[in-house]
């Protein structure tokens, strides 16, 4: 007999088989997203980018690659002394396309706050 | 598109607006300190890179000073770095 159940061969048959199911499966489950957008449409989110950049506007429209139209953007500008400390200093940019492929954060504006830094130690005398 | 692609038609698509931009002034901001505006003229299919080309194209770093060289007759801008497209942005106040 060629065949035994229970064999090693048996076994990685039926791995082939299933390895092959997940990965059709993977295939079609290719363009959901882990992240539904379509609940933060118009309303105020909040985007960081590749390189430091930081942005926020209303949602108008995204696509699965995560490219993203955002309305009345408001550019929050970097202090060129520090490349990571806010200023107060903002533009205005109004509608824009960003692009999906530099975007690294999502979150809702009102979802966030700049709170005091708690890794400092405080130091006694 | 699947049912699981969450695209309602009264939504507007990223790639919808940048086309809607062909022709007239288009304003970049790449990932570094450097922004181009331009005409644009068109762009690849390529979704994930979006390469662009432009005209009559004004280059601004914005760090040092403001403006920094102006070029003419058409460029083609690699999509790499590129972080926000401004339609008819004018660029950054000098």
């Amino acid at each position: 007999r060629k065949f035994r159940l229970g064999s090693p061969q048996g076994a990685n048959g039926l791995r082939r088989r299933e390895t092959s199911l997940l990965v059709a499966d993977k295939e079609k489950k290719k363009k959901e997203s882990i992240l539904d957008l379509s609940k933060y449409i118009d309303k105020t989110i909040r985007v960081k980018f590749q390189g430091g950049r930081e942005a926020s506007g209303v949602l108008k429209g995204f696509d699965p690659l995560l490219n993203l139209v955002l309305d009345g953007t408001i550019e929050y500008m970097r202090d060129p002394d520090d490349q990571y400390k806010l200023t107060e200093d903002t533009r205005q940019l109004g509608l824009v396309v960003c692009r999906g492929t530099s975007v690294v954060l999502i979150c809702p504006q009102d979802g966030m706050e700049a709170i005091p830094n708690p890794f400092i130690q405080q130091q006694d005398g | 598109m699947a049912a699981n692609a969450s695209t309602n038609p009264s939504q507007l698509l990223p790639l919808e607006l940048v086309d809607k931009c062909i022709g007239s002034r288009i304003h970049i901001v790449m990932k570094s300190d450097k922004e181009i505006v331009g005409t644009l003229l068109g762009f690849d299919d390529f979704v994930k890179l979006a390469d662009m080309v432009l005209e009559d194209v004004t280059e601004f770093e914005i760090t040092p000073e403001g403006r920094r060289i102006t070029k003419l007759d058409q460029i083609l801008l690699n999509g790499n770095n590129i972080t926000m497209l401004v339609p008819g942005g004018e660029g950054p106040e000098v």
